[in-house]
């Protein structure tokens, strides 16, 4: 067997995982194609302890890095393409061609943007929509933007693109912002952005790059870019591929972060443990549960 | 005498974005020399890049006049023959 512990994700589930997994003196390897996950494209993070200033993502990110080279776990940077069981544990497959097998592992794949799902949004993927305002966001310096959504993330990227755009819009499907409320105060008292409430793009459209949105009130907004943040799907395709079980499209765990299947536990965005509040925080500590979880098991 | 070719090759990225990052570490990894043009910081180069790429996305890779748009290791080795 290559490893006792094979985790698959590197945001701060994944990455807590690895850290506590090597000081327990396993084994370990972490299998992920961008060490951080979604914390490197979130703007700033102003709630992660320790940090009294709001941190970059991409800063909070990188030390995660660092902080796994330090203490010695191995990283393998690829997508895990296929997971099976096997008497003595799992045989992993990356996309760049390795099998790894491993006495254990953590899944922490985390999760993807939710897409809209409306007529021109793959037509103008990058031409116009975009699902991270921190890499792309720049580009749209003196250009009309429109964000869609109504929660924390939504908020902050509107509130970010309004330092730069000529105007940002953001659309609200219900009659309330759904952020934090210092944020909502926040984004009330921007005046480059404007709130449509009850709103929701239902087709984007335009020629060589996106031009607009049509909206369900009948309405158009011209704008060069349209970033989408509704919210995140997560990723549990392995998990179903071991016969996981899942409850309301999540992983269902036990308080020590187990599955049914022995020797498979999960942390982070992709388990029902945090009770829906999907923070770095609970992350992270699932990452920890897990890892202790698994030195138990392992013993 | 044989010549050796040296690869032009720019990068057009933003502060934060994570594949700006890796493709940058991948290039200095293999000793491929860049220019690194920062289009937060620079307004005429993000428009150059939203020309070359017709796209609003980083990063934009100018490898030899052939455009690589976001973190494409595979094509890269291709283009740069690494």
């Amino acid at each position: 067997m290559d490893y006792d512990v094979a985790i698959i994700g590197g945001g701060p589930a994944g990455v807590t995982a690895g850290v506590y997994s090597v000081r327990y003196n396993l084994k370990t390897i972490l299998i992920s194609p961008l060490i951080g996950g979604w914390i490197g494209k979130t703007p700033y993070i102003e709630n992660w302890p320790g940090e009294p200033e709001a941190v970059s993502g991409h800063e909070l990110a990188e030390r995660f890095h660092k902080q796994l080279v330090n203490i010695g776990t191995k990283i393998l940077e690829s997508e895990v393409v296929d997971i099976s069981k096997e008497k003595a544990g799992f045989v992993i497959k990356t996309s760049c061609g390795q099998t790894i097998k491993a006495r254990a592992v953590i899944l922490a794949m985390g999760s993807k943007k939710r897409k809209l799902g409306v007529p021109g949004e793959d037509e103008f993927l990058g031409r116009g929509v975009s699902y991270c305002v921190t890499c792309d966001g720049p580009l749209f310096k003196k250009k009309r933007v429109i964000v869609a959504g109504s929660g924390d993330s939504a908020i902050i990227s509107a509130i970010m693109l309004a330092e730069y755009a000529e105007k940002v819009h953001i659309t609200v499907k219900g009659p309330e912002l759904a952020g934090k409320p210092y944020r909502i105060e926040q984004i009330k008292s921007n005046p480059n952005i404007k709130i449509h409430y009850n709103t929701m793009v239902q087709s984007i459209f335009g020629s060589k790059c996106m031009e607009g949105v049509a909206l369900n009130n009948g309405k158009q907004i011209k704008a060069e870019g349209l970033f989408v943040e509704i919210g995140l799907i997560p990723l549990t395709d392995l998990a179903v591929k071991l016969g996981v079980k899942l409850e309301s499209g999540l992983i269902a765990v036990k308080s020590d972060m187990s599955t049914n299947i022995q020797g498979v536990f999960a942390a982070g965005d992709i388990t029902n443990g945090c009770n829906r509040l999907n923070q770095i925080i609970t992350a992270a500590a699932e990452g920890a549960i897990a890892a202790n979880s698994i030195y138990n098991f392992l013993r | 005498m044989n010549k050796v070719k040296v690869n032009k090759v720019r990068v057009f990225s933003t502060n934060a974005c994570p594949y700006c990052h890796m493709a940058k570490d991948f290039l200095k990894q293999n000793k491929i020399e860049f220019e690194d043009i920062n289009v937060e910081e620079n307004e005429a180069a993000a428009e150059e890049a939203v020309k070359l790429s017709g796209q609003y996305g980083v990063p934009v890779i100018d490898v030899n006049g052939t455009i690589v748009v976001g973190f494409d290791r595979v094509r890269l080795k291709n283009l740069l023959k690494i």
